[in-house]
């Protein structure tokens, strides 16, 4: 399935927020049930499906990290596999990173939590702004080499995630 | 998702976390990811040059209860081994013995990787040492003798 077609919008990763909610809102008012009260069984079904894959393709859009998914796997690229040959300068600085999370956390050291996500954050930034020119503009395909380096940025994408999503436990916790 | 009572027992007493020189020649150093789920894995193995028998593994894991069970209990089982028998160890045993479902398999496949690695790290080090030519990047040749 492919988001992008289902909810008529261009194969860019860079995302016009606006125009996204207006396409969403705009089908799902289309494909509404009230609107097919009359219709036949089978276009009442046809429709819900429809709904159903709109909400779907909406969904995986809205979302930084399954958008470059989506359009890694529309390319037929590869996500990249386990190990750590590709890049072990990242895999270091990653580790690196997480080992800082977790001291910080053991010292009760918020302040410093937080600077470790600002660093993260600008740094999953910084992949996103080089991402959006190696999928391109959705008017070609991009080159493979493109393609490869979109694939390892998708990957970067992911183990910044992960560091994240552990800062917001931390913070949580913190909070509550 | 219940964990079998294996891996509950290496998540909550991992054996062997930590670190070991990594310029130390005679340690070698496995890094690896796992990009499907963005956790990190470093496993550290001591060997004797001349025996080439694993005297120290050491690990440090940022990931799951599976992940952390599997390199504890991999560190466990290299420590007196020769590095030809540790580099014979296969994920399929880990998860085995941890008794992992599928969902957690590539948690086990990084466990490996990391001691696989660990070895190739040492091997090179030990090759330049003796001043042959190492082993072409990343792939390890089998043993320089
Ligand atoms: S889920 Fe990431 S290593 Fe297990």
């Amino acid at each position: 399935m492919d988001p992008f077609a289902t909810l008529g919008l261009p194969r860019r990763y860079e995302l016009d927020r606006g125009e996204l909610e207006a396409r969403y809102r705009e089908l799902q008012k289309a494909l509404h049930p009230d609107r097919h009260a009359g219709a036949s069984a089978s276009q009442r079904r046809m429709s819900l499906a429809r709904a159903v894959e709109v909400n779907d393709a909406y969904r995986a859009l809205k979302d930084d990290l399954r958008r470059a998914e989506a359009l890694l796997s529309l390319y037929g690229g590869k996500a990249e596999p386990e190990g750590g040959a590709a890049d072990p300068e990242f895999l270091m600085e990653v580790m690196e990173l997480r080992e800082s999370l977790g001291d910080a956390k053991a010292a009760g050291d918020l302040a410093r939590v937080r600077q470790l996500a600002d660093k993260v954050e600008a740094m999953r930034g910084a992949a996103r702004t080089t991402l959006v020119e190696r999928f391109g503009d959705g008017a070609a395909d991009p080159e493979p080499v493109a393609l490869a380096e979109a694939s390892a940025l998708v990957s970067r994408l992911k183990y910044f995630k992960r560091f994240l999503d552990e800062v917001s436990v931390i913070e949580e916790e913190a909070l509550g | 998702m219940a964990y079998s009572k294996k891996v509950v027992d290496h998540y909550e007493n991992p054996r062997n976390v930590g670190t070991l020189d990594k310029e130390d020649e005679s340690v070698g150093t496995g890094l690896v990811g796992a990009p499907a789920c963005g956790d990190v894995m470093r496993l550290q193995i001591r060997v004797n040059p001349e025996t080439e028998v694993v005297e120290e593994a050491k690990f440090k894991t940022f990931g799951c209860g599976s992940a952390i069970a599997s390199s504890s209990l991999v560190t466990e089982w290299v420590k007196g081994k020769t590095i030809d028998e540790a580099m014979a160890l296969e994920n399929s045993q880990i998860v085995e013995e941890l008794n992992l479902p599928p969902v957690k398999i590539h948690c086990s496949v990084l466990a490996e990787d990391a001691i696989k690695s660990a070895i190739a790290d040492f091997r090179k080090k030990q090759a330049a040492r003796k001043g042959e030519t190492g082993p072409a990047e990343g792939e390890s040749a089998n043993s320089a003798e």
